[in-house]
C-alpha cells in the first residue's frame, strides 16, 4: 500500500537489520523521534519478519549458573519495603499496654530480622563493589596496557599439528606482556593446556597457559614476563595443564615479531 | 495474539513489578534464544554469557518499558539483545582497527570466519524454508548485518560490490521474507 513512506521504508527496513549508517541513518532516527507512527508501526513489522533469522538458530541452553547469577543482581533492588513496615510500627497503640508488649516484641522480631536480611544485602552488596572493583583494576590495566604507542600485534599461524588455527597476539614491549586471541584451536583435551611461549633466540619462556572453547577460541592475557630478554618470535605448546617450564609437546602456533 | 505471546506479555507486566518468580519464568522461556544469539554473533562463549546477563539485568530493569504496541516480548527481547551485541561487536571492531597492519589479515581471517560459520549454519538453515529459499546473495547480507553486526557501508566493502547493491539485495531479501511468512507490510 503506497502511504507517501517508500522513502523512509527502505531506510527503515536497513534500520531494523542493524545496518543503516552515517547521514541515513542520522535522518531516520531524526524521522523517528518526530513521532510518526506510521514509520514505527512498520519498523515493528519489519522486525518482526526478522525474527525467522534468529529462529533459524538451534537453541542453546545457557548454563545453569548464569541464572542463578543474575537472580542475586536483580535481588537488592527487590529486597524491601521498609515504608509500610514503619508504618505499622507508627501505628501502635498507646492504650493497650499487654497488647503493646506484644507488638513491641513482634517488632523487634521484625526489625531483628530485617537487621539480619540488611546485613546479609550489605555483605553482597560489599562482594559486588569488591568484584566490581577488581573487573576495574582489570579493565584500567588493560586500556593501560593496549594505550602504549609501541603496542605491535603479532600473527601467529597454525603449524601441521594445528593447521587450521590461528593468532593474533597485542603485544607490548615495554610493559612486556600482552594479550592472546586465538581461533580454530583443537579442543583442549582435560589433563592438557595450551602453553604460550616467548621466544628470545633459540631460548623458550613461558608465558602461562590456557584452555580454549568449543569453538578453539580463547582470549588469555599473559603475564608479565621476565626482564634481560628480548622475544622476537612467540609460540604455543599443548602441555600437560599444569604447565611446564620447558616446551614437551607439538607446537601448534607461531608468529615472528 | 498467540497464546503463547500473552503468557510472555503477562510475565513482563510483572516483571516491571518486580516480581522475580515471573522474571525466572521470563528467563526460561527465552534464555536459551538470547543464547544461542549471543553465541552466534559474538562466538565466545564467556562473552555471550556476559552478555545474557546484561540482557536479562536490563529486562529486569526496563521491562515497564515495554507495550505491545512495540512489538512481541520475542522481537523486544531479541533487539536488546542484538542492540548490546552489535555494540560489543563494533566496539572491538574499532580496537582492532587500530592494529590493523597494512595488508590487513585481521579482515581477510574475519572474513573467513564468516564464510566457515555461514556454511555450519547450513544444516540449520535447511530446518527453515524462509531462509533457505532466500538466494545465496539476499541471505548473505542479511546475515552479515543480522549476525554480525556489519552496516551496509562495511557489507559494501567486504564483498567489494556498490553500496546500491547491497541496500537493493538486503529489502529484496526482507521482502521475500515478508512474502513467505505471509506477513503484510503497513
Amino acid at each position: 500500500m503506497a502511504t507517501g513512506h517508500e522513502h523512509w521504508h527502505e531506510r527503515g527496513e536497513i534500520y531494523a537489520l542493524g545496518a543503516l549508517d552515517g547521514q541515513e541513518l542520522k535522518e531516520f532516527e531524526a524521522h523517528l523521534a518526530s513521532g510518526c507512527s506510521i514509520c514505527e508501526a512498520y519498523l515493528h513489522e519489519t522486525c518482526e519478519t526478522l525474527a525467522v533469522l534468529h529462529r533459524s538458530l538451534r537453541p542453546e541452553a545457557p548454563p545453569l549458573a548464569i541464572k542463578a547469577r543474575i537472580m542475586d543482581q536483580i535481588a537488592p533492588q527487590t529486597m524491601t519495603h521498609p515504608r509500610q513496615e514503619r508504618a505499622g510500627w507508627l501505628n501502635w497503640n498507646w492504650w493497650g499496654l499487654g497488647i503493646g508488649a506484644v507488638a513491641t516484641a513482634a517488632v523487634a522480631l521484625v526489625l531483628s530480622s530485617n537487621l539480619t536480611r540488611t546485613q546479609s544485602d550489605l555483605e553482597k552488596a560489599k562482594q559486588q563493589l569488591a568484584a566490581a572493583q577488581v573487573e576495574s583494576a582489570q579493565k584500567d590495566d588493560l586500556l593501560q596496557l593496549l594505550s602504549s604507542p609501541d603496542i605491535r600485534l603479532i600473527e601467529l599461524k597454525g603449524l601441521e599439528a594445528a593447521p587450521a588455527a590461528s593468532a593474533k597476539l597485542i603485544w607490548n614491549p615495554v610493559a612486556r606482556s600482552g594479550i592472546l586471541l586465538t581461533n580454530g584451536l583443537p579442543k583442549t583435551p582435560t589433563d592438557k593446556a595450551y602453553e604460550l611461549w616467548g621466544i628470545a633466540g633459540t631460548e623458550p619462556i613461558p608465558a602461562g597457559v590456557f584452555r580454549v572453547n568449543d569453538q578453539g577460541q580463547a582470549r588469555f592475557r599473559m603475564p608479565v614476563l621476565g626482564q634481560g630478554k628480548t622475544f622476537d618470535k612467540f609460540a604455543v605448546t599443548l602441555e600437560p595443564a599444569a604447565g611446564v617450564e620447558q616446551p614437551s609437546g607439538p607446537m601448534v602456533l607461531l608468529g615472528t615479531l | 495474539m498467540p497464546a503463547d505471546q500473552t503468557i510472555a506479555v503477562n510475565l513482563i507486566q510483572k516483571v516491571a513489578n518486580q516480581d522475580r518468580d515471573a522474571f525466572g519464568q521470563l528467563y526460561d522461556r527465552f534464555s536459551s534464544l538470547v543464547f544461542a544469539l549471543a553465541m552466534r554473533m559474538l562466538r565466545v562463549r564467556s562473552d555471550a554469557e556476559d552478555l545474557l546477563q546484561e540482557v536479562f539485568v536490563q529486562i529486569w530493569r526496563q521491562a515497564q518499558s515495554y507495550s505491545v504496541q512495540r512489538g512481541s516480548p520475542e522481537a523486544w527481547i531479541v533487539n536488546i539483545a542484538r542492540s548490546r551485541a552489535i555494540d560489543k561487536i563494533r566496539s572491538i571492531r574499532r580496537m582492532e582497527k587500530s592494529f590493523v597492519l597494512t595488508d590487513d589479515p585481521a579482515r581477510a581471517e574475519s572474513g573467513e570466519n564468516v564464510e566457515s560459520s555461514a556454511a555450519e549454519s547450513e544444516a540449520r538453515m535447511a530446518m527453515n524454508s524462509a531462509l533457505a529459499n532466500l538466494p545465496e546473495t539476499q541471505r548473505k547480507v542479511l546475515e552479515l548485518a543480522y549476525f554480525d553486526g556489519l552496516t551496509q557501508t562495511e557489507i559494501a566493502n567486504r564483498l567489494a560490490e556498490p553500496l546500491g547493491t547491497i541496500k537493493t539485495r538486503m529489502r529484496s531479501g526482507i521482502q521475500r521474507l515478508r512474502d513467505m511468512l505471509g506477513t503484510q507490510a503497513v
